[in-house]
């Protein structure tokens, strides 16, 4: 049962409400029984490059992968 | 009344032909129209784009009197578990703790913890446990439960919920900084909801 | 016109092979094989149009081929986006659908593909995507995008350059699921400040209709806004709020997952509406191509014809010039 306090602490370690829920959600996942884990794991796959621009200028692109969460 | 409701019907002239997934169509009239007229006068050779309330069907009005059965619509992104279920009661876990829902509730915005959500109808209980998400009640007894993962309770592995439970205490003995410490505080909270969902 | 873009799509395709206008060109333009042809006497050779028939032949296979992967793929992704449906609606029953709301700053999300012979919707989503940045043009107005995909990264950088935030592409090496459109959603919060989002995408409405469709997310605090003013989300003060400490914090919370969940949904819709296209432009290339290969064909029975006829001739007038 978490406190009142527990929606700020991880918003207070930088932590968006986004990043909160897929954290929970993964941690739900890994304790499944075994095929829909396996199934749901498959549910979490990253895979995506994202490059900023600044003033039309493009920096370099990063490409995250693998990590469900950030 | 700012309910979707009456204001549909008259707004039948922006909707051209049926589509096969909306049913009864037009948007909320005051807001869609002034931007459909300002999209017309700035760019007319486009056509404007569709807008969601395009898509949705529309919500009934508050009754007068409370209904008998509150109607449920709880949704995963990979799946609609129960889309407009007659039930007589749902507890949800919101933060504040578990709430119970029936019909004539006040509207409210709760989010959700990680914990059990049961669905009460005569006789028959289903208990999902989600992992998080938020949950809106609607003056007109409609409920709207959105999660990221729900599982039913059958399904979770009660040694893999222990092990779990163990490494993310440790992790918070140990976490250094302000990141670690949340996430093995998260850790901590999500496995001992799950057990107590398994074992309570 | 969208027709007319598919059969210029078909004919482009088909161009690096086959000149324009085969029929008229193989009888003016063509430089003749060496065959040997009787002097005197213009005909195209044969070997020409044979190679022609091939590679349309090939080109007619292999549109085929991608028509029925595209036809795979959309069958595997339909399912996840009419299942993904359920999620958008309840956040428009609560806040609304607010499009012409006005806000300083805005931001355009772009949904595109990244692989093209998809028809004309990459197009059409840049075309409402700069329509919206001039709507909501004026002074003390702000319009970025955020583009998703290749394809409208190279049309928006024509003439929008300076007016880009972030560019996402390779979205689709894995199969499409909420962890990555949310960390993606995520990442558009990090990095952009906004006032309202506006998400453009084609809707799939069935395999030959795609809706062009703009969504609206507003931050928590246009929210609060808006729902002081009255009008749609003036009911949102009636709301009793759970959980958390104030009520600003689960609208933000709020603000965050309603992003989260319609990009997911639109990301979804896009990605089929981008197979249905490329499936109905694949089918319309093939049907092109077969068409052209049943000239080709015509023409090639002529001149076959028409060169046997002409050896005939020959022996003929050379067998009688013996005689008499």
């Amino acid at each position: 049962m978490a406190s009142n306090a527990a929606a700020p602490f991880w918003r207070a370690a930088g932590m968006t409400y986004i990043t909160y829920s897929n954290l929970c959600a993964n941690l739900v996942r890994n304790c499944l029984k075994e095929p829909y884990k396996t199934e749901a794991l498959n549910r979490e796959k990253v895979h995506y490059s994202i490059s900023k621009w600044v003033d039309g200028k493009p920096q370099k692109p990063t490409i995250r992968s693998d990590t469900p969460e950030d | 009344m700012l309910r979707h409701g009456s204001r549909f019907l008259s707004r039948a002239t922006t909707m051209r032909w049926r589509r096969p997934f909306s049913t009864n169509l037009a948007a909320d009239a005051p807001v869609d129209s002034n931007f459909l007229e300002s999209w017309r006068k700035a760019i007319p050779n486009v056509e404007p784009p569709k807008t969601p309330s395009a898509f949705m069907a529309t919500r009934p009005e508050t009754p007068s009197s409370i209904p008998s059965k509150l109607t449920v619509n709880f949704v995963l992104p990979y799946s609609s578990e129960l889309s407009g279920k007659e039930v007589d009661m749902v507890i949800i876990p919101a933060t504040t703790g578990q709430m119970g829902v029936l019909p004539g509730h006040v509207a409210t915005i709760a989010e959700l913890k990680p914990g059990v959500l049961s669905v009460h109808e005569g006789n028959d209980v289903s208990k999902y446990f989600v992992s998080g998400g938020f949950a809106f009640v609607h003056a007109n007894s409609f409920a709207d439960i959105i999660a990221i993962e729900a599982v039913p309770l059958d399904r979770v592995d009660p040694n893999l919920v222990q092990k779990g439970l163990t490494e993310f205490t440790q992790k918070l003995s140990t976490a250094s900084t302000d990141v670690e410490k949340a996430e093995a505080q998260i850790g901590v909270d999500v496995h001992s909801a799950l057990n107590a969902a398994l074992t309570g | 016109m969208a027709m007319a873009a598919l059969r210029r799509e078909g004919r482009r395709f088909a161009t690096p092979l086959i000149s324009p206008n085969p029929t008229n060109a193989l009888r003016s333009s063509l430089i003749p094989s060496q065959e040997p042809v009787s002097s005197g006497v213009r005909c195209i050779s044969t070997q020409v149009v044979r190679n022609r028939m091939k590679s349309v032949k090939n080109i007619q296979k292999i549109t085929k081929a991608m028509k029925m992967v595209a036809a795979s793929k959309l069958r595997a992704i339909q399912t996840k986006t009419e299942n993904s449906r359920g999620l958008w609606q309840p956040f428009t029953a609560l806040l609304g659908d607010t499009p012409s709301v006005d806000v300083k700053k805005n931001v355009i999300v772009t949904i595109s593909s990244d692989k093209g012979l998809c028809g004309g919707i990459n197009s059409t989503s840049v075309k409402i995507s700069r329509a919206i940045h001039k709507l909501n043009s004026g002074p003390e107005k702000e319009n970025k995008y955020v583009v998703l995909g290749e394809k409208a990264k190279a049309q928006l950088l024509r003439d929008s350059k300076k007016d880009i935030e972030l560019i996402m592409t390779e979205l689709q090496k894995n199969p499409l699921n909420y962890t990555q459109v949310s960390v993606i959603a995520d990442d558009i919060l990090k990095n952009v400040e906004f006032d309202a989002l506006r998400i453009v995408y084609n809707k799939f409405q069935s395999v030959v209709a795609f809706l062009p469709t703009m969504s609206t997310v507003l931050s928590p605090e246009v929210v609060e806004r808006e729902a002081e003013a009255g009008g749609k989300l003036g009911e949102l003060d009636s709301y009793e709020v759970e959980g958390a400490e104030t009520k600003a914090e689960v609208l933000q919370n709020l603000a965050e997952f309603q992003f989260s969940c319609v990009m997911f949904n639109a990301v979804l819709e896009n990605a089929c509406s981008e197979q249905g296209a490329r499936m109905s432009a694949m089918d319309s290339s093939s049907r092109n191509a077969g068409d052209m290969l049943d000239r080709l064909t015509l023409t090639y029975n002529r001149t076959r014809q028409a060169s046997i006829t002409t050896e005939l001739i020959e022996i003929i007038s050379g067998a009688s010039a013996l005689e008499g």
